[in-house]
């Protein structure tokens, strides 16, 4: 990359379990408050800004490109225009990684990035068969018209589909995103034991680091609660003592007769936003501000959707190819925990030659993915996953970790429902 | 010469009149202008090929803005003002009987005649536009609409709307207007014209059949009049007879013709104008009018060039009650507020308040929802420091501590641009000793609202001895942009309003602790005109806040006399009035507006028998002694100044004409004669000030004879503005 690309400042929301403390903020108000927080903070005139990009994978209906509702609403002005992005679990690493395409063909300087999702908030539907009848009824004039409509409802009709079921299933290879993680454990041979143990390990480390994660937190205020919370202020995914018995109590989520993944070592399902500020070298010389890293690098891949867990490995190894860091060169490294299977099954893969040759056609393994520096502050299984976010997360969390350990280099990847995986590399300087 | 009222004809035979006052921003009606639409009027009579009539008005916010009030201002008599109403009514219904159609299309505020001569009209469409108003807000002076609005509005839109719409002086938005029928519908402003001529040529020429209300017939009709009787009691407690008698001629014009309705109109607004009620009324508008142009001071010099631009960012330290009202307000008058608190939990207070101002006032419909929520929107809480380079201005409203406001200042001043003004809140501490240590004192300036933000228009511009002109005037120009009314002030103890409040609930205090019941001590003031007794007032301010005023007042007052320790005893149980849910009185559920039962032991066994006189002199005349000292102390320039304040900031008896106003009216001899008694008899405090007592001696008094009014450099309107206290 020839301009450096860097990430100047970060904020996100806390992060909430679905149906919990912000199940009742809607996306667009968690969107602007990481949003406006952040160009406070630091002291940008609104106006410099080249564009709005947010990443969301289940836009409410209320609002049709939220990353633009989000910007006017943050108190961005009319001027600067706004688009929302949409890569699967990846949308927040998709709004980093178009904000620094522009910027390296020259189309603007500042941007603010991020990603937002209420999976809260996401709807249930109507069949099309339903809507359909609906339509019908609504057109139809006269009181013989509209019993005959009526009469052709069946109870089906009205049966909702569940939107957030229906984003986490792949319409492509027909698995949903669990079935994938069950692939990975049987081709993997991955026990029950070694998911559980990572996901233990996972809150362990999320408790741990509470007073590291909230430095990169802005609260949410709750003006409308019900019950009288005003605010929140901590991530509500991390148990506090999570031990492997109570994992083990936990019932197969996906296949219920011989599967190995349960929610306690899926991610969760989460409401929260993340916003970072973008700018070239020039523009941060303009502005004095002092930036967390730049954006030193990046791949997206594509695998077999069924399998698309393994999603970073192939991110990884593109990365690799275009900007020549490999897995030594990592201080830090984040692999969203969609799966604790997922995981593993990356690590697996990354160290075995034979794999690394049947998979991604090359000589060498990519090398080890050490746990003790992998996802050290705890990821999606403890934090949640809410899968617009995360990418912007990712990014936002490994930069402050960078500066905590005084080390330069971070590899972030995800997996993407779909079959696809992403990596980015950042450094610190 | 200059028209107030242009006409032309179109091609399609549709004549057009356009109010377009020269070198003005209103439009009214006064003595010329009411020629010239005569003058018209026998042209529109006179031409026979004419299809129809349209109304409209050039300027860009109003309409009509009503009667020229200075006609009924000075040198009153009953002929003239019978005169003046038979010329309008006259008018009027020329419009009214035209051979053909007629349309006012109505952009800006169209209110009292402005909205009459709109009702003379066949139709009436209006803009969607937030600067169209219309209503007849005549009650509110003391007065009545008789220029046929009495008479003709319960006929277009039913008894029960027009009751609301005349006894409470209400001014409706296009929508609201819509919903009542006061007009027939809502046309973007640039149609408008188009609208009306295509109103015009549906209708054929033909003028507009009568609709009749069911309410408008008996029985309905005569319950309906009952309960807005009974209704308008107890708002006005029988001292404001305006509403009332609207009342009695809307019901009547229901089964009278037409020209005795009119005739009845005029006969009730005669007895209605020469009252001293309507006088202090209508000196009050004008009081508001001055208001909105208040000048500096010429001590100060010239004064500098045009302030500084319209505030479009701004910060408000403390997230407390204060704060959260100012920051609520500014949003939603469309500034971006920083709000900042030292964390999440003051804040998530101030923004669950400040969401539950927003909330009643969507109810109370004063915004939209999406209104609202782009307002709440507006507002950023924060408790990180971060760049102000952007704040315009700032508002300190943190706690009332001396030492933490030098600090906050102290801390602010390097942080923000060189020329942004520094205001406190402050109600009690001095604007000097805030600014003392800082580099530019000059900057700081008091700029004090009262609770609650939303409803009280008051808002007073506390003047330290640096405080310089740039500074005030930016500070007067900003609480003109928010739609407020100022009062500027010296800084001094308890500045204005609450230097005169104060006085008068500590002696409330006193009475209710030498054994007088509660309820008397508040009645009689009710009784007297305040929208509230002494010690119900305290329990809505707050306990604490009250005791912590009055000990901040006792030692810079010496004059004050004695506090007694009952507010302690009471702030030790908790009990801090309306928010902890007990003070004088019960607000706990299902106890509302009982007393306190729990009082017993801070009062003697035996209680003390009210005499109702003694009372009232003991509570009022502390208010007249303070005030007729902010006079002596040049708190403020004039006495107009005082009972301004007093009437808009505490709701102090309007019709009364505030406090130095009603000492005129008692005679100042009388004030300081009984002053004198309640010295000797209650305590030396009651000592008269040396103004009131230098004033007897001379047989002074506050204001000239009757036409008090500064009128000369006011614009006599009806409009009001924003300032109409909307959320």
């Amino acid at each position: 990359m020839n301009e450096p690309i860097y990430i100047v400042e970060g904020v996100r929301t806390p992060f909430a379990k679905a149906g919990t403390t912000l199940a009742d903020t809607e996306a667009a108000d968690l969107g602007q408050t990481a949003v406006r927080l952040l160009v406070a903070r630091t002291g940008i005139d609104a106006s410099s800004i080249e564009e709005v990009i947010m990443g969301c994978v289940s836009q409410p209906a209320d609002s049709a490109n939220i990353g633009r509702v989000i910007a006017l609403r943050a108190g961005i002005p009319d001027l600067v225009p706004a688009i929302t992005v949409h890569r699967n679990c990846a949308s927040g690493f998709e709004a980093v990684t178009q904000a620094a395409e522009k910027m390296l063909v020259g189309r603007g300087h500042i941007f603010v990035v991020g990603g937002v999702e209420s999976m809260s908030q996401i709807p249930l539907m109507y069949s099309h068969q339903a809507a359909k009848k609906f339509a019908a009824f609504a057109r139809a004039k006269s009181l013989p018209q509209k019993l005959r409509v009526l009469s052709g409802f069946r109870p089906a009709d009205f049966q909702p589909l569940i939107g957030l079921q229906l984003g986490l299933s792949d319409p492509v290879c027909g698995c949903t995103m669990g079935q994938t993680a069950e692939i990975l454990a049987r081709d993997f041979d991955i026990s029950r034991e070694e998911q559980d143990a990572f996901a233990m390990r996972s809150h362990h480390k999320a408790v741990a680091a509470r007073e590291k994660l909230n430095q990169e937190i802005t609260p949410v205020y709750l003006p409308n609660s019900k019950n009288g919370r005003t605010f929140m202020d901590q991530d509500n995914g991390p148990r506090e003592g999570q031990t492997m018995q109570a994992l083990a109590k936990l019932k197969p989520a996906f296949e219920p007769e011989n599967g190995t993944v349960t929610a306690g070592n899926s991610s969760q399902i989460t409401d929260g936003a993340a916003a970072l500020l973008l700018m070239t070298g020039s523009a941060l010389k303009e502005s004095g501000l002092s930036p967390l890293g730049r954006l030193e690098g990046y791949a997206y891949a594509g695998l077999d959707p069924s399998r698309m867990g393994l999603g970073p490995v192939y991110a990884i190894h593109r990365a690799e190819q275009r900007t020549g860091l490999g897995l030594k060169d990592a201080e830090i490294i984040e692999v969203n925990e969609a799966f604790a299977a997922q995981v593993i099954a990356c690590q697996k893969v990354a160290k075995s030659q034979a794999y690394c040759r049947e998979l991604l056609q090359r000589q060498t393994p990519l090398g080890e993915i050490p746990d003790e520096i992998l996802n050290v502050n705890g990821g999606g299984i403890a934090l949640g996953h809410p899968v617009g976010v995360t990418g912007a997360r990712l990014v936002l969390t490994a930069l402050k970790e960078l500066r905590r350990r005084n080390a330069n280099r971070a590899l972030v990847s995800l997996c993407v429902g779909g079959g696809q995986g992403g990596a980015l590399w950042l450094n610190r300087n | 010469m200059n028209q107030n009222i242009q006409r032309e004809v179109s091609d399609a035979g549709i004549a057009i009149l356009t109010f377009d006052r020269p070198d003005s921003t209103a439009n009214i009606f006064d003595e010329r202008t009411l020629d010239e639409l005569n003058d018209h009027l026998d042209f529109l009579e006179a031409e026979k090929s004419l299809q129809g009539l349209i109304i409209q008005s050039a300027k860009s916010k109003i309409f009509i803005a009503g009667a020229d009030l200075n006609t009924f201002g000075k040198e009153m008599s009953a002929a003239r003002v019978a005169m003046a109403i038979e010329r309008g009514q006259k008018t009027f219904d020329r419009i009214a009987r035209l051979p053909y159609p007629s349309v006012a299309t109505i952009h800006g505020a169209a209110l009292g005649g402005g909205f009459e001569v709109a009702l003379a009209c066949d139709y009436r469409l209006a803009s969607g536009d937030s600067a169209t108003k219309v209503g007849l807000p005549e009650t509110k002076l003391g007065i009545l609409p008789a220029w046929g609005g009495l008479t003709r509005l319960p006929k277009l839109i039913g008894l029960p709307n027009a009751l609301e719409a005349v006894m409470s002086g209400r001014q409706y938005s296009a929508e609201q207007a819509l919903k009542r029928g006061m007009i027939d519908s809502i046309v973007p402003r640039k149609q408008l014209t188009a609208a009306a001529v295509r109103k015009i040529q549906q209708v054929e020429g033909k003028k507009r059949a009568p609709r009749t209300h069911l309410s408008n017939r008996p029985p309905l009709s005569k319950m309906i009049k009952a309960q807005a009787e009974k209704k308008g009691m107890a708002r006005t407690h029988g001292h404001y007879p305006a509403p009332l008698k609207a009342l009695e001629v809307a019901y009547a014009s229901l089964n009278l013709p037409y020209e005795q309705s009119l005739e009845n109109e005029k006969n009730r607004f005669i007895e209605l104008a020469l009252t001293e009620t309507a006088q202090n009324l209508i000196g009050i508008f004008f009081l508001q009018e001055r208001a909105k142009k208040l000048k500096l001071p010429k001590e100060l010099g010239p004064a500098p060039a045009a302030p500084r631009q319209t505030v479009h960012r701004g910060l408000v330290i403390g997230a407390g009650v204060m704060g959260a009202g100012i920051a609520q307000w500014l949003s939603s008058r469309g500034i971006r507020v920083i709000l900042k608190d030292i964390g999440p939990a003051p804040l998530g207070n101030g923004m669950r308040s400040i969401a539950k101002l927003y909330g009643e006032a969507v109810k109370r419909d004063l915004f939209s929802e999406v209104e609202a929520r782009n307002g709440f929107d507006r507002i950023l809480p924060i408790y990180e420091e971060v760049p102000l380079r952007e704040v315009e201005l700032v508002i300190e409203a943190a706690v009332e501590k001396l030492e933490l406001k030098k600090q906050i200042f102290a801390d602010l001043e390097p942080r923000v641009r060189s020329d942004v003004v520094l205001a406190s809140n402050t109600s009690a501490l001095s604007i000097d000793a805030i600014a003392e240590s800082l580099q530019h004192p000059e900057r700081v300036v008091g700029i004090h609202f009262f609770n609650p933000v939303h409803r009280m228009q008051l808002v007073e511009i506390v003047r330290g001895t640096k405080t310089d002109a740039t500074t005030l005037n930016t500070a007067i120009a900003f609480v003109r942009q928010i739609g407020k009314l100022p009062v500027l002030v010296k800084d001094s103890p308890g500045f204005l309003v609450n230097r005169i409040l104060l006085p008068y609930l500590v002696e409330a205090v006193r009475l209710f602790a030498a054994g007088y019941r509660i309820e008397n001590i508040d009645r009689v003031m009710v009784d007297f005109g305040m929208p509230m007794g002494p010690l119900r007032l305290m329990d809505e301010v707050g306990l604490d806040v009250a005791e912590h005023v009055a000990k901040e007042l006792e030692s810079r007052l010496k004059h004050l006399g004695p506090l007694n320790d009952t507010l302690n005893k009471m702030i030790a149980k908790k009990w801090l009035g309306r928010k902890s849910g007990k003070g004088f009185y019960d607000y706990q559920s299902g106890r509302e507006g009982k007393t306190n039962s729990e009082l017993g032991d801070l009062q003697p066994a035996e209680p003390e028998i009210a005499n109702e006189g003694d009372l009232r002199d003991r509570l009022v005349l502390s208010m007249i002694n303070e005030a007729a000292r902010t006079i002596e102390e040049k708190v403020v320039e004039v006495p107009e100044d005082a009972d301004f304040a007093m009437i808009v900031g505490t709701g102090w008896a309007p019709f009364r004409g505030g406090p130095l106003r009603y000492s005129d009216h008692l005679g100042i001899a009388t004030v300081v004669s009984r002053l004198n008694n309640l010295r000797d008899r209650v305590g030396t405090y009651f000592a008269p000030c040396q103004l009131l007592a230098e004033m007897a001696n001379r047989g002074g008094s506050f204001y000239p004879e009757r036409n008090p009014i500064p009128s000369a450099e006011t614009e006599p309107q009806f409009e009001k503005g924003r300032h109409e206290s909307d959320a």
